[in-house]
This record gives structure tokens, sequence and C-alpha cells, in this order.
């Protein structure tokens, strides 16, 4: 019986796994800290389709804002063609209510809450 | 003797390979800056040569470094001796093979191209879709994405290590034999000059992950859970580690497993680099977009030493998207541009393509395109993303493009169909005599058809796509042109919404004459040398004599073309329209208004009409535009304030009160039924006796090609005068309106001339066109110019007289015109005198001659004519009250006697 291999063993693994954990805990973590929860940027309610890094702002009757990045692998989706969003990787298409409507992407567009100052000038997205 | 272990193997040539990229890593490090990687991609390209072929070497020798590394796998696996190495030792191997490709694509990454920030996504969502861990492993390995931070530490840093460990490890060897380096160095160095690294322009619409990993691209845009690839990954290291590691089958197994999937994932990367373009769409190499979408990312510039464009030029030239263009390092003083197309602002590639990282004239200037803004080139420049893409969808649907009424009506005339409604496109044209006559005579006048040379719009222009409207040289512009012998021109043509009636003039001052009827000229027969030497006489096309005639009120006052058509009815709103009074939506009781107008907020105009208006006026807001009624468009250079409604020119600012339409124009009695134009018009060109023949010798041309040809139609014209017009009814679904008509075809067509078929004869037609004449005066016609006028009521020219015998009245006509020999009806004629005409009658389905019943109306009100003078009371009364005067008619009145 070996107790001293069998001790360093499992003491270096248990090592290697709390490193694991800390590691997990400290990038979590950080990117709790250092996400914008909120961002606000200029907004013009008579423009249908504005592109953005992150987020689509879609005004019809009503103005609702979508994630840019499109479900199936997170491209960022920067064109409109015809009435659809689509998505340069791939191909995947969305209507202007987010509904996918080809795929490869399954799953409608995530939609994200969004307030518009009281001037209509501004618009602040939650993240 | 060479001794076994300075022997040359794919091994060894990989560890040179990788020794070369950490060295050129290394000094690559000065100019790359992390925190603006594709600004510093660019600039090396372009202002640091060396960097640029240092670039190419670190690219070129970690491409090979990881095919070299590949081959020496196979190297060893297909031997059927077993392998064995230790646990350990094979499970690092294994890994390594992902840090590898780790690694590469770190270095993917690093560019900071459009290519790299939507593989980053992917690699991102990948990562974070892995159960437990996902999310700080993606962030741990790629960090936030507005920073390079974590890539470029993991690159440089983290795999390199990794790497280098488990290659001493393994191979037990540092350096590998001297001659390796010294082939490779070469090798890489030679490639490293002739193909630069790939950098994407950040406007061709297609982007693509790295060769090695586009076959997985295949794979994934079948997968809806793309994560479940990973697994792939897995299984792929699992087998090498088995191959490594594992006794005869397993072993064995795992090999033929490892051969299979690479078979299959080398046909899926051959599939996804030449045949899958934007979107990733399936491209063949026979489409008309692959070589923009799919043999645009193997363009590479090989690296220039001394660039043709001084340093300071360089350095100079602005950074537009995010990187720099080296066009303007060489065009340096090219101005004549608006604000919103300068070369500041979007540069000269977004526009005219071409290669932005190359340093020397010929490599920059391929694949450029010298005139973009045509039809055929719109998509991929004026209709970019970031552009105008809405636009550019609509244009190719409007009619100016399509020409579908005109194409429509020539196969009505022509017999081969029967109504002239059919949507329909130029670009669906065929061989019939029809589609022949349309090729030869009138298509040159669609959007579609090319500019291809520089130069200025003017009357001899057909087509150009954008341009079409939108090109404006400056006089400098157009003198520098003129002058140029093959040095660079500084100015360049402007992009404007500056669009006058000279844009119009080519098209326009055909067909109908709308252009040149405004301005109040009307086309002769005389030929250029029978022209007069007068000012009541110009030349048009160095060969089509006009003469001066009243010209439209509205050109009077200064008003152009844009004035009135706005740009939803010029490019279209989408929407593919039959005919051109569909497409069009500005009418006269748009501006002239009775009543209330109708008005939009500046705050809720759509957002194109805003922009332009903006543009043109400066501050709008808190104005009130004037919508038009049938489509709904806010109309931009008007609007009301104070109860008065005003008008802008829109080149020149030029500000004048709208007047609303007098008294007898909008009262509901007599003349409701008639369109402003019925009266409003001062004259129509009217063409009567074409005859139309196929003449196989004829130097004829192709006008779609654009070639010439031998045999063509010929149209040989009779008279063309200017006159009133006739009147016409036009029934639609909201309302029947008396409109201007004018002689179309009254025509022949010697069929049998085309076809050679004897069952083909001579088509015979009489018809009349609605016709939007473009003579606005301010005053209307005079009572007796319909009422008591042959021409008016579509019996041709000629005397129309009221004769009274014996108490009794009747009307008579005496043509002017000899009867034609078809139908026996005068010449210029509509119907005969007091008949009327049904079946294809006019150009259109929905435009009628007067019914039998509405001309014994309309003369009976010219036998009163005849006595009354049009402004004496009774006259003037029976507009409002026509029933009551008809009663109380005196004795001495004598109505027509009809039988």
């Amino acid at each position: 019986m070996n107790t001293r291999r069998t001790f360093l063993q499992t003491a270096v693994a248990g090592f290697a796994a709390l490193f694991l954990f800390f590691w997990n805990k400290i990038t979590l973590q950080h990117l709790n800290t250092t996400t914008p929860k909120k961002y606000s940027f200029p907004f013009n309610k008579n423009k249908l389709v504005t592109f953005d890094d992150e987020f689509i702002v879609i005004s019809q009757s009503e103005t609702k804002v979508y994630s840019a990045h499109c479900t199936h692998l997170g491209c960022r989706i920067d064109k409109m063609e015809g009435n659809r969003l689509i998505c340069p990787c791939h191909g995947s298409e969305y209507d202007l209510n987010g509904k996918v409507m080809k795929g490869p992407a399954y799953k409608n567009l995530t939609e994200l809450k969004a307030q518009i100052s009281e001037d209509g000038k501004t618009i602040t997205i939650e993240s | 003797m060479k001794q076994k272990k300075n022997k040359t193997t794919f091994g060894t040539l990989a560890v040179a390979m990788f020794w070369l990229v950490v060295l050129s890593g290394v000094v690559l490090a000065v100019p790359f800056d992390m925190t603006d990687p594709y600004l510093s991609v660019s600039n090396m390209m372009m202002l640091n040569p060396w960097a640029s072929l240092l670039r190419n070497f670190h690219y070129w020798s970690s491409q090979f470094f990881l095919i070299f590394s590949l081959i020496h796998l196979y190297d060893h696996f297909h031997y059927k001796s077993r392998i064995g190495l230790k646990v350990g030792i094979s499970i690092r191997l294994s890994l390594s093979m992902l840090i590898i490709f780790l690694a590469m694509i770190t270095g993917f990454l690093l560019k900071g191209d459009a290519d790299s920030v939507q593989a980053r996504q992917i690699l991102q969502t990948l990562a974070e879709r892995i159960p437990l861990i996902g999310r700080s492993l993606a962030y741990s390995l790629l960090g936030s994405t507005e920073s390079y931070q974590l890539i470029y530490v993991h690159h440089i840093a983290t795999f390199t290590v990794f790497i280098a460990i488990a290659m001493v490890e393994h191979s037990r060897k540092y350096w590998p034999p001297a001659i390796d380096f010294v082939l490779s160095t070469l090798g890489i160095l030679i490639i490293s000059y002739l193909l630069s690294a790939p950098l994407h322009d950040n406007l061709n619409p297609a982007v693509k992950g790295p060769w090695y990993f586009v076959g997985f691209q295949e794979i994934l845009h079948w997968l809806k859970h793309p994560e479940w690839s990973l697994l792939i990954f897995l299984v792929v290291l699992v087998l090498v580690y088995f191959v490594n590691t594992a006794k005869e089958k397993v072993m064995f197994r795992s090999k033929r497993s490892l051969l299979v999937f690479t078979v299959a994932y080398s046909i899926l990367t051959i599939v996804g680099l030449f045949f899958r373009g934007e979107n990733w769409q399936w491209t063949t190499p026979w489409s008309e977009h692959y070589k923009y979408s799919v043999l645009h990312s193997f363009r590479t510039p090989h690296v220039e030493f001394s660039p043709e464009f001084t340093l300071e030029a360089g350095v100079n030239a602005p950074v537009i998207q995010g990187r720099k263009e080296s066009c303007l390092a060489c065009h340096t003083e090219t101005h004549g541009f608006t604000d919103s197309h300068s070369a500041e602002a979007i540069g000269c590639i977004s526009c005219h393509q071409g290669n932005p990282f190359a340093t020397g004239k010929e490599q920059s200037h391929r694949n450029m395109i010298l005139i973009p803004g045509n039809l055929a080139t719109a998509p991929l420049t004026c209709g970019t993303t970031q552009c105008h893409p809405e636009i550019v969808e609509r244009v190719p649907k409007g009619l100016m493009a399509t020409l579908s009424g005109m194409i429509s009506v020539d196969r009505f005339t022509f017999n081969e169909q029967d109504n002239p409604d059919l949507l329909t496109s130029v670009h669906e044209l065929g061989n019939t005599p029809a589609d022949e006559h349309l090729k030869n005579l009138c298509v040159r006048c669609h959007l579609g058809n090319p500019k291809t040379e520089l130069g200025p719009v003017n009357e001899f222009s057909r087509g150009g796509g954008c341009l079409a409207c939108h090109l404006n040289y400056s006089e400098d512009a157009e003198k520098e042109l003129v002058e140029n012998s093959g040095g660079l021109m500084k100015t360049h043509p402007e992009i404007s919404v500056k669009v006058t009636n000279n844009h119009c003039y080519g098209c326009h001052s055909r067909s109908g004459r709308i252009s040149t009827n405004y301005e109040g000229w009307h086309e002769t027969t005389l030929l250029a040398s029978e022209m007069p030497d007068s000012s009541n006489y110009r030349l048009i096309e160095d060969e089509r004599v006009f003469v001066k005639e009243q010209e439209d009120v509205h050109h009077q006052l200064g008003l152009e073309c844009i004035d009135c058509h706005h740009s939803y009815e010029l490019m279209g709103d989408g929407t593919h329209y039959a005919h051109q009074e569909d497409q069009q939506d500005v009418q006269c009781s748009d501006c002239h208004i009775d009543g209330t107008p109708r008005t939009i907020a500046a705050e809720n105009l759509d957002n194109e009409s805003a922009i332009i208006a903006a543009l043109r006026f400066g501050n709008i807001s808190g104005k009130q535009f004037l919508v038009t009624e049938k489509h709904e468009r806010a109309l931009i250079n008007t609007f009301v304030e104070n109860d008065s409604i005003w008008f802008l020119t829109k080149n020149s600012g030029k500000k004048m009160a709208m007047k609303a339409p007098a008294a007898q124009c909008t009262r509901n009695e007599a003349h409701s039924d008639l369109a402003c134009s019925s009266c409003h018009t001062a004259w129509a060109p009217t063409c009567i006796g074409c005859h139309n023949e196929y003449d196989p010798n004829e130097r004829g041309y192709n006008m779609i090609t654009n070639r010439e040809q031998t045999g063509s139609w010929v149209e040989y014209i009779g008279e063309y005068k200017a006159k009133l017009p006739t009147l016409g009814i036009r029934k639609t679904e909201g309302k029947t309106e008396i409109i201007p008509v004018v002689p179309g075809m009254i025509m022949t067509t010697d069929l049998h001339s085309f076809t050679g078929n004897e069952k083909d004869g001579t088509i015979f037609h009489r018809l009349y066109a609605p016709a939007a004449p473009h003579t606005t005066s301010s005053k209307g016609r005079s009572c007796v110019s319909c009422h008591n006028d042959p021409l008016a009521l579509g019996y041709g020219e000629g005397k129309l007289e009221y004769l009274i015998d014996k108490g009794k009245g009747k009307w008579k006509f005496t043509p002017r015109y000899a009867a034609d020999k078809n139908d026996g009806l005068p010449a210029d004629a509509w119907i005969d005198f007091l008949q009327t005409r049904e079946g294809k009658v006019s150009t259109r389905s929905n435009v009628f001659p007067f019914s039998v019943d509405q001309q014994k109306n309309i003369l009976t009100v010219g036998a009163c004519l005849t006595c009354h003078d049009e402004n004496s009371p009774v006259m003037q009364r029976s507009l409002n009250h026509y029933e009551e005067v008809f009663a109380k008619q005196s004795s001495k009145c004598i109505l027509p006697d009809w039988k």
C-alpha cells in the first residue's frame, strides 16, 4: 500500500479542483462587475431598423429592441433584405418581429427591455 | 553518412516552422497594436512593406506548421505497427492538437477584420454552451468584445508555451536540422512575397472563417444545435489518443475512422471554400456573383517594396471605417464631392471597389469598378449594408427599370397579348416581332442600361442606374475630363440630390416628349439641314429639330421635374406597377388645395424623407408638410404655415405661395369629372399615319446587348403636330374622369416583313393613349375648344358645323383628313362622328372614347354656344344650374335634332 503516493495524488487532484473552482469564481465575478447592465444611445423613431453592435432597434407601430446576435451561433446580424433580417454567417433569416423564418437558427431573437426617454430622443436598453 | 537523428521529416519541418512562427511573431509585435488590430494591420500593409512581408511570413509559416504537423501525424499513423506511447504523453499530444488549432484561430482573430469579429462571436457562443464552465471558459479564452487583450495573451504566451513543451517532450528535440531551417525560411520568404496574408476589406458581404475551419463551418450550418459539434472535436482527439496508445483492434479502427473523417472533412472544406458565398449560400462558379462573393477572399496582392506614393501621403491618408485605404495615398487631391460622399467620409472602395491594401497601381485597381452606380453593380456599391440598401432594392422594380407598361403596350399592339396590362420586365424580352421591335427602337431607355463612358448626363444619355439622376459634373470636372491625357485626375464628379431637368432629358425628350413639352419645345419632322436660323428653333441630339411652343406654366415659375415628382415615384416604392399612372403619385390637387390641406408633422416623417428634407432645407423641426392623396407620401418641399401653403423649389430653394384652384375648378356641378389637365393643357404632340416595317438589310441595333446588327424594325411617321388634345374617359375603381388623350397609335405594322409567314399580314390599329402632356396653362381652354371642336371629341380635325334649317338644327362634320383605307375613318380620328367604338380602342383597358350619349350632351351645349357667347350670363349660369337653365330655354333656342 503506497499511502504516500495515494495521498500526494489525491492532494494534487484536490488542489487542481480547487484551482478550477477559484478560476470559475474569479471569472464570473469579474464578468458581473464589468459587464454594463444598461446601454443608452440616441433614438430615431422614424427609422424602421437601426443596427448597432449589440442590438437591433425596430420601430414599427411600437418600438422593440432585439439582440443583434443570431440565435444559431451568435454572429452579429447587420443587414436587412426585403423585410428580413439576415445573418451573414450561415444565412438565418428573421422577420421584423424577431421571429425566425429560415434556419439554421430555430429560436427567435432575444427581445430586450428598453425604455425611451420622455423627449423621445434617447433609448436605454437593459442587456 | 547521414545520421538518423538529423533526418529531415515532416516532423522536423514542422518544428522548423514553429520556430519561424515564434521568431516572426516576436518581431511582428512591434508594429502590431493590440488596441486597434485592424487599423494596425492595414497600416502595416500600406506604410511598412517590411512589416507586411513579416506579417505574411508569420501567417504562412503558421499555416505550414499546421499542415506539416498534420502530415507528420499521417506519417506515423499509416504504419501498421503499434505506436505505444505512454498515457501521459499521449494525452498531452491530443491536447496539444487542440491547442495548435486554438493558437491558429486566435491568430486569425487578431487581425480584427469582419471575418475575425464574426469568428470571435461564434467561438464565444460555442464555448458558452459548454455545460457548467461554459461562460467562464468563453470569457477566459476571449475576454470582452471591446478588447483583444486576452486573445493576444493566449496567442503569444499560453498556447505557444504549451505547444513548445509538448513538441519538445515527444520529439526530444529542440531544434530541427539546419537544412530544414534554411529550406523553410527560403520557401516561406518566396510565398510571403507573392501572396499577402488575408485581410477582409470590411465591405464585401461574404464572411468566412479560416480555411482549416471552413469544413467545420459547413457542418455548423447544418446543425440546429451547433454545440454538439464540439463533440466531434472531442471524438477526434480521443481517436488520436487511441492511435497513439491502444492495441491492435482499437488502434486500427481508430486509424480508419480518422482517415474517413479526414476525407469527409476535406470535401466539406472544398465545398465551404469554393461553393459558399454571401450568407453561406450555395454559389456555383457560373453564377453572376461568384467572383464577388467567393473568389474575392482569394485575391491578395504581393508585397510592394516601393509603393507608388510618398510616405507622407500615405501617413496623411484618412482612416475610413477603421482602416486605411491606399487609394487616397496616390489620389491625394481628389475633390468635388458632396459632404456625405466625400473621400474622407466613405473612402473610395465603398463605391469603386478594388484593393484598399495594395500599394501599387495595378494591384490596387484590380477588380475596380470604374463607373459604379449602374444597376448591375448597385447592390455591391450604392446598396451595400451601410449605405442605401432599401433604395437599391426598390429601384429595379420601378417602371423606369422594368419598362413594364412600354413593353406590354407594344406587345398588345403587335397582337401578341390581348391586354396591355400584363406585368413584365425589360430583362424578359424574347424574339417575337414586338420584342425585336422593342430591342431595335425603344428599350435603351431603362435604368439598367449601363453607363460605360465617363462624362456628364446629357440629352444623349440613356440609363446609367443611380447615376442617371444623381451624377453631376461641375464645370471644372467636365473641363478636366476633356483636357485629361492620362494623368491622375483631381476633380471628381459629385453624387448628389441635385437632380436637374437635364438628367431627365435624354429619355423623356422621346416618346411622350414631356421633358421638351414642359419647356415649350415641339419636335418637328424637319431634318437638321432644314432647320431655319431662328431662336424659335432648336436642335437636340444634333439631329432632331424642335420648334418653340407655349411652355408649361410651372416651368415658367422655375419648377423642375423633381419639384413635383418625389423619390417614391421616381425610385419606386417597391411595387411592380403596370403603367406610369399607377406608379405616379402627385396630383394637381395635392398642391392646389381646395379646403383643409392634408399634412404630416416633421417629427412623423419617414426616415428617408426626413433626411433629404433636412439636407435640402436645413432645420425642419416643427414644420407641417403636405401629404399626397393617392399614396400618402410627404411632399418635403412644401409646408403649411399660418393658413398659407408654401412651396420651395428643391434645387434653388425659391419660395412661392401655392394658389388654391379657381371657383370654376371646384364646383360640383358641371365639369366635376374633368381632370385638371383636360382644361389646363396648352397643347400635346400628336402623331398620325405611322407605319412599321421590318427591313432585314437595315443597319440596326440591339439595345439589350448594345451591339449593332443587320436587320431592324423601321418606323415611318406620317405627321407630327402640336395640337390641343382630344378628350377621353378613364374609369378606375374609385372614379371616372375625363382626361386628355392623344393618338398614340393610328398605324399599320407589316408583320409579314418580320416573320416571313404567309399567314401574317399587316396589322392595323387605331388606338389613342392617355396623356400627361406637361404643357399646363394657367388659363383653361375655352368652352368652344371642347364643345364645338371635332378634335376634342375624337372625330379628328375638320369642320364641325351646326346647320340650322327650317327651325331644326343638325350637327355636321367634314373631316380634314382623308379616310384611312383600313377602316374608313379619317386618318386622325378616334371615333366616327356620333358613333363610338369598343374593343381595342386605346392603349389601356380602362380608357375609352365618349359614348354616343355623352357626345350628344357635349354637342347640345355646343349648340347653345353657337349663339350664346361662353362668357354670357346664361352660359355662366348653366354651369351651376344646368337643368334649370335648360328648362327655361326660349322659343329661339334650337336644339340638335339627332335623327
